[in-house]
């Protein structure tokens, strides 16, 4: 019932739909409410107050009613610690469902205000921060459960400040979708062998074995400079190395057979990450997709993953 | 004790030594008014108490014994219930409290119920002092509830920055609290009677009281706190004609002298005013008692007190607070000429099988001087009284305890002794001589403060002296100490000057300024009352507002505070820049018009955009976005920033 109640009224607080970044937070959207320790206060000026007015104690009613007058201006206080904020950007870098998501959300005003202890939640994650005019980033922990987009929550921004006495908060609700890939199956069974020719050898640019030096191109790691080389030629070199094409494999959907739809998608995700600890280049086919050629890295990973975590659900797919 | 939830998260060092610091600030004014015994007791055992929980809190038991014990003190110091005593069991709990500290919630709620003990001070006291202290801990006590709440916060304290950033914004709140805490203390509608009660003091306060021992006002001659200030309209008495009549004392029963209940009921007789007589406005101290102090004789006083038959005045209301009285006085040509068989018995009566001696040399003086209806026997056994005591006896304040027959004692053997002795022994000699008599208390003298050019009457004032009645000439003032020790009474003397300390008097007039600033104080602090209210409104037109209106006014005062509040918090949202302010407004009027810049457009494209569509306006528009650009990019002169500015409020789409 009161849960009920409590979820309709939050319904009704602004923003009623997500919105797009930046959102500035307003006196339109800012909710002030008192804290128990503020009610609690209350009751505590209330019974002096009275008390003075009946003795018409003059120093005790001066003093009720200025801790009065400071118990307002901090709600006024704590009003104005979000009036202004700015809610600039959100980010977040994918994770595998079931660990949480690092959302990255920026945060500005433009005033010099200095604002404390401002706390971002959704739920039980939380975090606080505290800024001046540079603004600043906070991390929140957003639980994950299922892979794809994870459509962003509304977020919730409050504060205490100064005085404990009243919660502030407003919400900024983001339009993004955090991605979330498919969580790795813990139990896997090794890579598949490698498919296809065996033995030979390919220059790239990983792998252990110098092949030779070549010109600097942009783009080369600057841990693959052959710096000594380069020295001696006035002009920056770059390692080439050598490795074996026997280290190639495909992934192909068509190895997780048998299994359950969403497992199958896991143990993917797995040979993925197992492949990139070996450092063996690979493909991935999925069905009804595009192959994803060979290669290897992060950016590589990420594409696969990527892939993997926007297959359609199982009940479209059979 | 089951009392602490386990959410509550502990207070991290730096904030518990703050809601320490604010506690022992909430409890200092109250220990302050406390007994000397307790307030030291107490203090001493906060202090201890916090120094052994600091790393855990004490054992249940220790606790529990010790709140037995400081219980178990106030009950032995002022045994009853009083408002006194509540305030020093509220003590004691604050001091004892510190033990059982640790989690948030325990000092919110220690800040809490600590803020109870500055109130708790004001009502055993409410000078200047008491409200300054109590101002540091309200102020303290904040500074600990932001510091609570920066913890809850996760704020960790910076060790570089120094806190007293973030306590200046607690100056800051107390500053736009003000505007609105005044109109309420202004405006807010009084009571003009209390609903209930205050209650009483166990411990009552040195002063004059309905009864007096000879012997027992030491404490109160050697107090040098005041007990009323009084400013004259006009004539001032001479100095030795400042007698303040206090409470009038009608029966002894051999050691104490008391004032008659009944006499109180019944109102005084019409005086005729010898003189042109004495207009003053006197502000008396709270006493907790009715009775009200006035100079001999009262012959007009406001109409919530009244004057009874011996010239008493009493208010209708226990004087609690300070209390201003508009008075006259005058000497009569005689008061209360013809004596009704009633009081006259109550005037001769004396206790049986006291002061043999002292009756006998009545018996004897009687036999010597006769009587007559004139009362000239009467009047020559008097001065043959006073005659007596100027010859033989001595002022001091240094009296041995009174045996049975204190005044035989003091009549022949001791010979010394100060008001109380002299008038009690000359009022026991005239009733014995067949005399009607009886001993008034009250103050005499007074000391005139240049600065304010007022009197001040000290609690060391207190005096005592006597009045006969003599036929066709009433009751008659005598002072038999003033026989004696005339510069004693009157404060001539230049070492009871208060402020002077021996023979040096540089602090003179810095007691007089500070005195003048508390009569300040308890005018227009303190006196402050619904009649005052009204005044106060009176010179603007608004006399007759009642209680409806005020708290109309008061509704108006404080919309206007809280709107000044809210002005502050628009002002906080608004864009910092002048120029850039000026642009957007220059946008939204465009806006309104369905013109508005999309918020990826820049300026320069925008208006071209506009200026397009717009064609009278369109080049003005376009010459302006061009020049705030400029403004935004380069680092504009300030001329030229403020033509720009001017130009751009002018422009109208």
């Amino acid at each position: 019932m009161v849960a009920a109640l409590r979820h309709r009224i939050e319904g009704w607080m602004r923003p009623r739909q997500p919105e797009p970044l930046p959102a500035q937070l307003n006196r339109r959207r800012i909710y002030i409410l008192p804290t128990a320790t503020g009610l609690f206060f209350g009751l505590l000026l209330g019974t002096m107050g009275l008390g003075a007015l009946n003795f018409n104690n003059n120093p005790a009613l001066l003093l009720a009613l200025l801790l009065a007058g400071a118990a307002q201006a901090s709600l006024f206080g704590a009003h104005l610690q979000l009036s202004g904020l700015t809610v600039g950007a959100v980010a977040a870098d994918p994770v595998p469902a079931g660990q949480p998501l690092h959302l990255k959300i920026a945060l500005s005003a433009n005033d010099q205000r200095v604002r404390r202890g401002l706390r971002v939640s959704h739920g039980d994650a939380a975090t606080h921060a505290s800024f001046d005019s540079q603004g600043t980033t906070v991390e929140l922990a957003l639980p994950t459960e299922h892979r794809g987009w994870l459509p962003l929550p509304r977020l919730q921004l409050s504060t205490v400040q100064p005085l404990g006495l009243a919660r502030a908060w407003a919400y900024a609700w983001p339009q993004q979708s955090a991605l979330v890939y498919p969580a790795p199956e813990a139990q896997a069974p090794p890579l598949p062998a490698p498919l296809g020719e065996q033995g030979r050898a390919q220059v790239t640019r990983a792998g252990d074995d110098v092949h030779h030096l070549r010109a600097y191109r942009p783009g080369d790691a600057p841990r693959t400079v052959a710096w000594k080389a380069s020295a001696r030629r006035d002009s920056l070199l770059v390692r080439e190395y050598e490795q074996h094409r026997s280290d190639q494999l495909t992934l192909d959907w068509a190895l997780t057979g048998g299994l359950p739809y969403e497992q199958r998608i896991r143990r993917l995700a797995r040979w993925i990450d197992d492949a990139e600890r070996e450092g063996r280049r690979y493909a991935l086919r999925l069905p009804g997709q595009p192959l994803i050629s060979m290669g290897l890295g992060s950016v590589h990973r990420h594409r696969c993953l990527r892939a993997l975590a926007l297959l359609p659900g199982e009940a479209t797919h059979g | 004790m089951a009392r602490r939830a386990p959410a509550s998260p502990a207070m991290d060092p730096g904030s518990r030594q703050l809601v320490l610091l604010a506690t022992a600030a909430n409890l200092l004014p109250l220990l302050l008014q406390l007994p000397r015994v307790l307030g030291v007791g107490f203090g001493a055992t906060a202090i201890l108490v916090t120094w052994l929980s600091w790393r855990r809190t004490l054992p249940a038991l220790l606790r529990v014994l010790l709140g037995i014990g400081v219980i178990g003190a106030v009950a032995f110091v002022s045994p009853g219930i009083g408002r006194d005593t509540a305030c020093a069991v509220l003590a004691a709990m604050l001091a004892l409290k510190p033990s059982e500290t640790l989690s948030l919630r325990d000092g919110r709620s220690l800040i809490g119920f600590g803020l109870f003990a500055p109130f708790a001070t004001f009502l055993l006291d409410q000078g200047p002092i008491s409200l300054a202290l109590a101002l540091l801990a309200v102020l303290l006590s904040l500074v600990a509830l932001q510091a609570l709440a920066s913890t809850e916060a996760g704020i960790v304290p910076e060790r570089s920055a120094p806190r007293w950033q973030t306590h200046a914004g607690i100056l800051q709140l107390l500053a736009l609290g003000l505007p609105l805490a005044l109109a309420a203390f202004w405006l807010f509608p009084r009571l003009p009677k209390p609903i209930w009660g205050l209650p009483d003091r166990v411990i009552a306060r040195p002063g004059l009281s309905d009864s007096m021992s000879p012997g027992a006002w030491q404490d109160l001659l050697t107090d040098d706190t005041p007990a009323a200030r009084v400013q004259f309209f006009g004539a001032a008495p001479a100095q030795s004609e400042m007698y303040w009549r206090g409470p009038v004392l009608w029966n002894f029963d051999g050691r104490t002298w008391h004032q008659d209940k009944w006499l109180r009921r019944v109102p005084a007789a019409e005086l005729s005013p010898a003189g042109p007589g004495w207009d003053y406005q006197i502000d008396l101290e709270p006493t907790e008692g009715q009775q009200l102090v006035a100079l001999d004789l009262p012959t007009r006083v406001p109409a919530n007190a009244d004057i009874s038959i011996d010239f008493s005045v009493y208010a209708r209301e226990p004087l609690n607070n300070v209390t201003r009285w508009r008075m006259q006085s005058a000497p009569p040509v005689a008061a209360e000429p013809s004596l009704p068989p009633m009081l006259r018995q109550l005037a001769l009566r004396l206790p049986t099988g006291y002061n043999p001696r002292t009756l006998a040399l009545a018996g004897q003086w009687r036999r010597d001087a006769g009587s007559d209806a004139a009362g000239r026997a009467d009047a020559a056994i008097s001065n043959r009284a006073l005659s007596m005591i100027r010859a033989e006896f001595a002022y001091t304040l240094n009296v041995p305890l009174a045996g049975r027959n204190e005044v035989d004692d003091f009549l022949f053997d001791r010979k010394q002794g100060y008001c109380e002795h002299f008038s009690s022994a000359y009022v026991v000699l005239m009733r014995a001589a067949g005399i009607p008599a009886r001993v008034v208390t009250g103050y005499a003298g007074g000391y005139r403060n240049p600065i304010g050019g007022y009197w001040l009457v000290l609690n060391s004032d207190a005096h005592a002296w006597a009045e006969i009645w003599l036929p066709s000439r009433g009751w008659v003032r005598v002072d038999p100490t003033a026989a004696v020790a005339p510069e004693r009474i009157y404060d001539t003397l230049a070492d009871r000057q208060p402020g002077r300390i021996g023979a040096f008097d540089g602090l003179v007039p810095m007691f007089n300024a500070s005195d003048w600033l508390r009569r300040g104080w308890n005018d227009y602090v303190l006196g402050f009352n619904a009649q005052r209210q009204l005044q106060l409104l009176q010179p603007l037109g608004l006399g007759q507002l009642g209680a409806r209106g005020l708290i109309l006014l008061f509704a108006a005062l404080a919309a206007l505070s809280l709107g000044w509040m809210a002005w502050l918090i628009s002002r906080g949202e608004r864009e910092r820049d002048p120029l850039l302010r000026a642009w957007h407004r220059l946008g939204i009027r465009y806006a309104k018009l369905g013109r508005g810049r999309h918020p990826h457009e820049p300026a320069q494209a925008w208006a071209h955009r506009t200026g397009a569509d717009v064609p009278r306006n369109g080049e003005p528009l376009r010459s302006l976005s061009q020049r705030f650009s400029d403004a935004r990019y380069a680092d504009p002169r300030s001329d030229q920033v403020r033509a720009l500015l001017h130009a751009l409020k002018l422009h109208r789409p």
